[in-house]
């Protein structure tokens, strides 16, 4: 079993440098507003406005603790560095139906993409939520996971200093 | 040593865990394409507490552990998962495994504008779930991925194809079946080319069969090997109101959940929302008969191996007192609603003060059907199994301090529910929770709550502290006490770090026996005393 793993691991390794090229895999979110955003896409288009992707549910009290902290700034913080900013909802079915009213309800200005069966979540290997990440250039410059108050303010610093 | 390659393994595990950005670090820069990856791991030590009735099994320590490794470049994706149980943490699978380590999935996966193809394990989602579903919940132990092929083709701008075929996973081996099918949905504003709307009217219409084979070679006559269902599905959305609906027919499909009905399965649900300026509100109905879909017939417990997803529609609660009493859905019959309101007083006006005021409320009510099998309306003289009234408020009060004020009402059959003969509950629950940051970047959170109930253990109370004195760190505190009938405290206390996408938290204390739910699945939890650690980490060139 361990050989088979290690083989394994090594060979993905080495497939990598065979390589030339990076990218984002092309996964398409539907956001509440009914557009449909592919990371891929928004990923290439990072060079000069980066993408911060924060990753959080309608039952997760961490994840909306921070997005209101971040909601009451917003405009605030735009005005000192441009960013793209979209919370993704990994609400199931379970909860899904209950993001619109509650985004709007709360009075949320950003705008929030359904990851209804965690494609994004996954294939970007984020275990838990809240978790955020910040793409820049077509990279993954910046994560975070979990969040207690004053995170907010990490957040905001890497976006001024990237 | 006993198992001694399993402390081998799990010390590879740690080894990648742990080092990772570095490794991350140096190969980038000969690395082309995006790889990514993930390490979980969830530990758990046992001690015997005969007051609480957390015994000590044979293994004392329980450990699951989760990696990931994918790799991206272009169209093209790869990846492995593997899992390592030494052995699993108490209650983690419904039925009792050994020690196990095995990559579980692997998958490669072509993905083109309008195309893609996944060989190998996939997840994948009908509709609402409700006719299929494949997914992962690590917390609940579910994880039915289906290893086949999964295309996606949208051969025009109005209409997206989805076909599946696969043997789903079934602990670490594959159930003896295999699921088939296809969904499709139509853009109804494409396929009539209307422009763009003011309003933002769109309507989308889906359908979706899925078939499931297993041999039968018992002595039934007509017995269906193959179970076949369809769905049917609409959404008409603006910028403001939205409403959807979604039916389901299920074959016959007598298994051990059901009895060995012959009767078909059904299922309908309506979704209808409505937002403005700082207002959301959400109305669902629910009616099912029949509707446990599990891949093997003879297997008695609806999470191994499931084709679909029921969830329980109702609200997942963060009090540890509201969490005494949750739902699970009835899949062999149910119906019922579920609404939540959203409002927000701005900052300025008298109810909203300097900050604003946050309100939510939300409502549920499940029960029998209204005739053996009447999937539409609640009926007259219900046997009700579930009632959740509550509400919150939330206040900031100025930069320093944030307050919370939670009350609840539940109603809770305990028979249906917990299938064991019991009264039925009623409970109140009131919360008061606060923030306060008495220095940048360090605070305090606190929880208090308390459930009244004269029925099942009383009384219960509970206090929750949470400090951060400066990131990476934060401590906690809590205790649950039973003051009604069994006088038994669920404390816990614990640490955690983080650093960036990694998180390492230890704790000790004791855990309430009872049922565990994340997104609508439920799985029991045995009572447990001891220490729990987790270290989860991501990691990306």
């Amino acid at each position: 079993m361990n050989k088979l793993i290690l083989t394994t691991v090594a060979l993905m390794f080495t497939t990598m440098v065979a390589f030339a090229q990076e990218s984002f895999p092309s996964i398409k979110l539907k956001s509440t507003s009914g557009k449909t955003i592919d990371i891929a896409e928004l990923a290439a288009n990072s060079k000069d406005t980066m993408v911060v992707l924060s990753f959080w549910a309608t039952w997760c009290i961490p994840c909306i603790n921070e997005l209101e902290i971040i909601n009451d700034v917003f405009d605030e913080k735009q005005a000192i560095k441009p960013f793209k900013f979209y919370g993704v909802s990994v609400d199931d079915s379970r909860t899904a139906q209950r993001v619109k009213p509650f985004i709007k309800g709360k009075g949320w200005v950003f705008e929030v993409l359904m990851d209804i069966n965690s494609e994004l979540k996954r294939s970007l290997n984020i275990t838990d939520v809240p978790h955020v990440i910040i793409i820049k250039d077509n990279k993954i410059v910046y994560r975070h996971t979990g969040y207690i108050a004053g995170e907010e303010d990490n957040l905001f610093e890497a976006i001024k200093n990237l | 040593m006993k198992h001694p390659s399993k402390y081998f393994i799990a010390a590879c595990l740690m080894l990648i865990g742990f080092c990772q950005n570095g490794k991350a670090q140096s190969i980038n820069n000969y690395i082309k394409g995006h790889f990514n990856g993930s390490y979980e791991n969830y530990s758990q030590t046992y001690m015997q507490d005969d007051k609480i009735g957390a015994f000590m099994p044979q293994d004392k320590i329980g450990s699951n552990s989760f990696l990931k490794l994918d790799y991206n470049f272009s169209k093209f994706s790869a990846g492995i998962q593997f899992e390592s149980y030494l052995p699993s943490i108490l209650g983690f699978f419904p039925i009792p495994t050994t020690n196990q380590s095995k990559i579980v999935n692997k998958y490669f996966k072509y993905t083109d504008n309008k195309f893609s193809v996944q060989v190998g394990d996939f997840y994948e989602q009908f509709g609402s779930g409700l006719i299929f579903r494949a997914f992962e919940n690590r917390q609940i132990g579910i994880n039915n991925a289906h290893e086949g092929f999964d295309i996606h083709v949208e051969p025009t701008d109005f209409l997206k194809l989805k076909v599946i075929y696969g043997r789903p996973r079934k602990l670490f081996e594959y159930a003896n079946t295999v699921s088939r099918g296809v969904d499709a949905e139509i853009n109804i504003n494409s396929l009539l080319k209307l422009k763009e709307q003011d309003n933002g009217l769109n309507i989308l219409l889906g359908g979706s069969y899925v078939s499931k084979y297993q041999e039968y070679t018992g002595a039934i006559d007509n017995f269906p090997a193959t179970v076949n269902a369809y769905a049917g599905r609409l959404n008409i959305s603006t910028n403001d109101v939205s409403i959807s609906a979604e039916y389901i027919d299920k074959g016959k499909d007598p298994n051990l959940l059901n009895n060995l009905s012959f009767e078909k399965g059904k299922a309908f649900q309506l979704d209808a929302a409505y937002t403005k300026n700082n207002f959301g509100a959400t109305v669902t109905y629910r009616g099912i008969y029949n509707m446990n879909f599990i891949s093997e017939r003879d297997v008695e417990f609806g999470s191994l191996a499931p084709v679909n997803y029921v969830p329980a529609l109702t609200k997942q609660h963060d009090y540890l007192t509201s969490n005494i009493y949750v739902y699970a859905a009835q899949g062999k019959g149910e119906s019922g609603l579920q609404t939540d309101l959203f409002y927000t007083f701005k900052s300025g006006t008298a109810l909203g003060g300097k900050y604003g005021t946050k309100l939510s409320f939300n409502g549920s009510l499940f029960g029998a059907l209204k005739d053996s099998n009447n999937i539409f309306g609640l009926g007259e003289k219900q046997e009700k199994y579930y009632r959740d009234i509550n509400m919150e408020i939330k206040k900031k009060l100025s930069k320093k301090m944030e307050i919370t004020i939670g009350l609840q009402q539940i109603f809770y059959n305990s028979s249906v529910i917990q299938a064991v003969s019991n009264e039925d509950v009623t409970a109140y629950v009131i919360a008061v929770g606060g923030l306060y940051k008495f220095a940048p970047k360090k605070s305090i959170r606190f929880k208090a709550e308390h459930l009244s109930t004269k029925n099942d253990q009383g009384n219960w109370a509970s206090a929750l502290a949470e400090l951060s004195l400066s990131s990476p760190f934060a401590f906690f505190a809590s205790d649950l006490f039973n003051y009604g009938k069994t006088k038994n405290h669920y404390y816990n206390v614990g640490a955690s770090v983080t650093k960036n996408a990694t998180r390492f938290s230890l704790g000790f204390g004791k855990q309430r026996a009872g049922l565990f739910c994340v997104g609508g699945v439920c799985r029991f939890v045995p009572a447990a005393y001891g220490f729990t650690a987790t270290l989860t980490t991501s990691f990306a060139n």
